[in-house]
């Protein structure tokens, strides 16, 4: 075996994988994390379905902005946030409350390979939930439109960049959220606490002083969101006392997503030294 | 210790653990040879704790492990010679006996072919072939022993660590997998056993390590271990034809403590000092007259050592 | 044949009246329950609002304070009063219930000791009144009996007359609390029931209501409608309560459609819990 046996890794990173994918994706435990992905799919289509049977007239701009407030409020806020804390917490802590994570710890496997199998998993299960979502969302939004409204949308107005925005903003989502998430599981005995500390920091973001609300991941998956919803407008601009602003200027997008990447590696880094010296101590969970 | 021993030996130098306040075990020196080890111990005597310092589940506070020169903090070639055997019994979720060991396998790089050919025949050796194919969380408490089993030995390794492993078997294939912990110890490996079943550790084991509250308090073979303990005088019992006549002849000697006739009046139990004087003095009786069937020691088992060393109070818990 | 003298007596003794064998289980829960420090601190911490509340009350008698303040008033006491003072509470409560409620049933499940309890003269239904009447007594001590002591100092400072034209508000904190207390108590153990990890359990706990308060949004938004309101669990509550009090929801659903709802999902709750607390569990293998 060579000194960096990367080929190795990869092969025991693949089969983590495997276990993983399939413990998240196919199992019944699971199941409510599609439940929070679906249900605005399902309304969205309702509402569509509903609009073409009545023949109910609709605005492209205001449904814009409906998808804009939702994506923000609810998609990120509250569905990928409690998938990614389905998701990425299982991966440690719940293989320890179901007493079972011992049997990785006594395979040939490096404590941090594990760690990258695992999230790799995590992330690619919440990436294809969250996205397969997002996309149908996005669709069944604009489902009731004849085809020559939606084609001007799509091809000609703002319909593929928005879409492009979203797609990369819900794959950002699920990396910060899954790597604060994956820290916290294997970091904390008890995560809900953490859970709830986090839920609630990122609830009340929009009313923290301007500088508070740059601690966090909503602050800069909003500024690369492409719409901005009512209530986002900067006050900030030119204030001198814009660092209490409750509207601070969006981040730049740069500046969000090497931000988002910064905190992503940070907690994973952060999770890889934790878990090196973790030991298995079920009896107090 | 020379660098070519500690190669083909568990080495512990000075370990202790604590758990917060508490303490797993203490200043444990070892050094264990190949052949079945037994650790016996009443519960809390730190048993699982040597077996997860050995197997890194958990860290020592203080001191040093190597396992055949391997430190348990390198899993990638630890768990290349180490098969651990745990007594959680706790599954991953929805598997399969095959799919477990065959995960499992996949996790130490083996390609498919390989992998499947180890899984089955580990699940071989522990009688498992029927239910392979079965969910684990259908399996009865022995089958889940197996199945653990299974996993322990399924990629062939050199040390073989099992805590309780005889735990909910029924007694056929309980002597099915004492004859392959045999099978296993014959071919060079390192068996370590813990196990609250004195007489099984009695017949399987090379050599017993007893703990008590975390110590040490013995460790060799359990005939020498016995005869380390001075306080308590080893028993022998000496079925012949004249009990009387026998036991007046050895009780003139300083080295028997104590000469009884036996209950049923067919034989004497001697307690002695000096088994050694004592079976010399039996030769010299048998010549001068008395027809001796048979000598047996009769307190030099686990169960006695661990009376004697761990005390009955605590044995009975 | 072996003939052996009977040494063994059954216990003679006196048994716990079959009425009364459910406060076992919460005789022995709340001992376990107040080990925590965590708890017994943020316990107490619930009684701090009644006691300042107690405190405006008093001063708003002391016509000598209030003469020397030269003020008439503190705040009136009045049916708006005692709903903010049930809806602070009730976010005590549903603290309170998220950190006690999820390890009701759940452990006993996860560790197989169902079997121990009904093997014994125990019926499922004095298992599920002895785990909930853990949190009747600890949400109502939190809630309606400190909110009718309110009352009751409040009626014996302004006089019997008061006391008359108001009755109608200590029947709304008491009904308020009731149907409050029942609903986070039948949820709270339905969850921990059909989740048998203690922390996955809290988590689900916190998923319902902000979760559900999100989708209600979104279906509103979506489709132009306000029976959205009917998935909301705070929503419903909070428009009972302010019906109790004499308030309309102005923005809500109506009081009869809130009644409804909650009823439908305390029937939902029990039908869970009798699907799921049994002696057994079929294991598919």
């Amino acid at each position: 075996m060579s000194e960096r046996p990367w080929g190795f890794w990869w092969t025991q990173v693949r089969a983590t994988m495997r276990l993983e994918l399939k413990r998240t994706l196919f199992s019944r435990r699971g199941i409510w994390v599609y439940f929070l992905a679906v249900m605005p799919v399902v309304i969205f289509a309702g509402n569509s379905l509903y609009r073409m049977k009545t023949g109910k007239p609709g605005d492209i701009g205001e449904d814009t902005h409906t998808f804009a407030a939702i994506f923000q409020l609810f998609y990120l806020r509250l569905a990928i946030f409690f998938g990614c804390v389905g998701i990425f917490m299982n991966l440690f802590r719940g293989e320890v409350l179901d007493k079972s994570l011992h049997y990785y710890f006594l395979a040939p496997v490096r404590r941090t390979v594990l760690l990258a199998g695992k999230f790799v998993s995590g992330l690619v299960a919440a990436i294809l939930i969250f996205e397969t979502s997002m996309v149908l969302q996005f669709f069944s939004l604009y489902w009731y439109f004849d085809s020559g409204t939606r084609q001007e949308y799509f091809f000609h107005g703002h319909g593929l960049a928005h879409l492009a925005a979203y797609i990369g903003v819900t794959l950002l989502a699920c990396l910060g959220y899954g790597s604060v998430f994956l820290a916290a599981g294997v970091m904390f005995r008890n995560p809900l606490l953490p859970t709830a500390a986090v839920l609630i920091w990122e609830a009340i973001n929009p009313i923290l002083p301007s500088v508070l609300q740059h601690i966090s991941v909503i602050f800069y998956l909003k500024s690369l969101c492409p719409v901005m919803i009512a209530g986002d407008i900067s006050l900030d601009k030119g204030n001198p006392l814009g660092f209490i602003a409750m509207n601070p200027s969006p981040a730049s997008a740069v500046t969000a997503v090497l931000g988002l990447l910064a905190l992503a590696i940070v907690a994973v880094a952060f999770s890889g030294r934790l878990l090196r010296h973790m030991e298995i101590d079920y009896g107090s969970d | 210790m020379s660098e070519a021993t500690a190669q083909t030996r568990i080495v512990f130098e000075d370990v202790s653990k604590f758990y917060g306040d508490v303490l797993g075990v203490n200043r444990v020196n070892l050094s264990v040879p190949p052949g079945i080890t037994s650790l016996v111990g009443p519960n809390g005597s730190g048993k699982t704790t040597l077996m997860n310092l050995m197997t890194g589940l958990v860290q020592p506070t203080r001191g040093r492990i190597s396992v055949l020169g391997i430190a348990p903090d390198d899993p990638e070639r630890l768990f290349r010679v180490v098969g651990y055997c745990t007594q959680f019994d706790s599954f991953p979720r929805g598997m399969s006996g095959y799919q477990f060991i065959y995960s499992y396998l996949r996790l130490f790089g083996y390609p498919h072919a390989q992998s499947s050919e180890l899984a089955m025949r580990a699940i071989e050796r522990v009688s498992l072939t029927d239910a392979a194919g079965r969910k684990i969380a259908g399996y009865s408490k022995g089958m889940r022993q197996r199945i653990k089993l299974a996993q322990a030995i399924c990629h062939n390794p050199s040390v073989l660590v099992l805590d309780e492993p005889l735990n909910g078997l029924d007694p056929l294939i309980r002597a099915e997998t004492i004859a392959l912990f045999r099978a296993l110890a014959a071919e060079g490996l390192h068996l370590i056993i813990s196990s609250h079943v004195l007489h099984e550790v009695d017949v399987i084991s090379d050599q017993v390590i007893l703990l008590s509250n975390g110590y040490v308090v013995a460790e060799g073979q359990i005939q020498g271990v016995r005869e380390e303990i001075q306080e308590h005088p080893m028993q022998v019992l000496i079925r012949c034809d004249k009990p009387g006549e026998l036991a007046s002849q050895i009780f003139q000697n300083d080295y028997v403590v104590e000469a009884r006739i036996h209950n049923d009046r067919q034989g004497v139990l001697v307690k002695t000092r000096d088994a050694d004087r004592f079976y010399l003095l039996l030769n010299k009786i048998a010549q001068n007259g008395v027809d001796i069937e048979s000598v047996a020691p009769a307190d030099d088992d686990v169960l006695s050592v661990y009376e004697y060393l761990i005390g009955t109070e605590e044995s009975t818990k | 044949m072996a003939v052996h003298k009977r040494s063994y007596r059954s216990y003679a003794g006196a048994l716990t009246p079959a009425w009364s064998r459910f406060t076992i289980i919460t005789r022995y829960a709340f001992r376990n329950l107040f080990r925590s420090r965590m708890l017994t601190a943020y316990f107490v911490c619930c009684f701090f609002y009644p006691l300042g509340c107690a405190a405006v009350i008093y001063v708003n008698h002391n016509l000598s304070l209030l003469t020397s303040l030269n003020i008439r008033e503190v705040l009136a006491i009045d049916a708006d009063f005692f709903m903010h003072f049930l809806a602070v509470q009730s976010a005590f409560a549903f603290i309170l219930t998220a950190i006690v409620g999820p390890g009701l049933v759940s452990p006993d499940l996860a560790n197989n000791a169902l079997p121990l309890y009904l093997c014994r003269p125990f019926s499922r239904a004095e298992y599920v009144i002895g785990k909930m009447a853990i949190l009747l007594w600890l949400l109502s001590l939190i809630t309606w009996i400190p909110g009718l002591v309110l009352f009751g100092i409040q009626a014996s400072l302004a006089g019997a007359p008061w006391a008359w034209a108001n009755i109608g508000l200590a029947w709304g904190i008491f009904i308020g609390s009731a149907i409050e207390i029942l609903v986070f108590s039948l949820l709270s153990l339905a969850i921990s029931a059909w989740i048998k990890r203690k922390i996955a359990a809290g988590a689900a706990l916190l998923g319902v209501f902000f979760f559900g308060s999100g989708l209600a949004q979104v279906i509103n938004a979506v489709l132009e409608t306000k029976n959205g309101y009917l998935i909301d669990l705070g929503n419903l509550l909070t428009t009972v309560e302010g019906s109790l009090f004499g308030h309309a929801n102005p923005v809500g659903i109506s009081a009869s459609s809130a009644w409804i709802a909650l009823l439908a999902a305390c029937v939902f709750c029990i039908a869970l819990l009798e699907r799921k607390v049994r002696a057994y569990e079929i294991v598919v293998g």
